[in-house]
């Protein structure tokens, strides 16, 4: 009874893994992290990502903090590309699983509730991971809606 | 001994429930774009939702909900995958590129934080 179930559970959590990396299920601590480092060594473990060759894109000047748009774009061979921020209460804001099958340069919206910084790192196949900053200004913070 | 069987066996009625759940997914409207040229499919999807933050919840006296996961997938392939937190501005728009072919259907799901998933299909321009 015991290894059956025991198989049972590999099978799920197999079935689940194929479908997607669910970072949310399987780093719960990096979520709540309320800074940027303990949110990535939550994320990653101890790491020291070197300054690689990513393309981070957002407004110098965002008017709008509900809305800002981010953009990661890199030509590293990519695992997963994570983006953080040290403007809210928490700190991750998403986490992207790469496949062979996407092109590396994602776009997305985010809010930040005031001027800080966004942090993006890049998970290489290499096992190695990079880094880049860009440093914002929010003219109306957005987390208060 | 017991407590690890019994914390396995949650994770295995978690995982069963939750795949269980995914053809009761609930098919919705969202804007989505995805055009192919030279073999690459550039998709820009708009999703609506509150994405309602612990702080601003607690303002308004409501329960939090957000979208945890978006994935994007053609047939089995799986073409975006985001694990995403309250951050994401109110109604998420999301740019991606992959390898893909005019005709193929791109099928966008997501999770929000209670577990409920909705998708949406489009045919690669």
């Amino acid at each position: 009874m015991k290894k059956t179930m025991l198989s049972l559970v590999a099978v799920a959590a197999m079935t689940v893994s194929l479908s997607a990396t669910d970072y949310r299920a399987e780093k719960p601590d990096a979520w709540t992290a309320h800074d940027v480092p303990t949110a990535i060594k939550a994320l990653y473990g101890e790491i020291t990502p070197a300054e690689g060759d990513i393309k981070l894109k957002a407004p110098k000047v965002a008017s709008n903090g509900g809305a800002i748009p981010v953009s990661v774009k890199t030509d590293i061979p990519a695992k997963s590309i994570a983006i953080f921020q040290d403007a809210n209460p928490e700190a991750a804001v998403v986490v992207f699983a790469v496949t062979e099958d996407m092109v590396e340069d994602f776009s997305l919206k985010i809010k930040m509730k005031k001027s800080g910084t966004i942090t993006a790192i890049v998970e290489g196949k290499d096992g190695k991971f990079y880094s880049k900053k860009l440093t914002l200004e929010v003219a109306l913070g957005g987390c208060e809606g | 001994m017991k407590k690890l069987m019994l914390a396995l066996a949650s994770i295995a009625l978690m995982a069963t429930a939750t795949m269980a759940d995914a053809p009761a997914a609930t098919e919705v409207k969202m804007k989505i774009k995805a055009k192919e040229k030279d073999g690459v499919v550039k998709a820009k999807v708009s999703i609506s939702h509150d994405m309602l933050t612990y702080d601003q919840a607690k303002k308004k006296g409501v329960e939090a909900n957000f979208i945890t996961h978006i994935t994007g997938t053609v047939g089995d392939k799986v073409v975006y995958d985001a694990s995403t937190s309250q951050f994401l501005s109110k109604n998420p728009l999301i740019k991606f590129a992959f390898k893909g072919k005019k005709g193929d259907e791109l099928k966008i799901t997501y999770t929000q934080l209670k577990g409920e998933t909705f998708f949406a299909t489009k045919k690669i321009k």
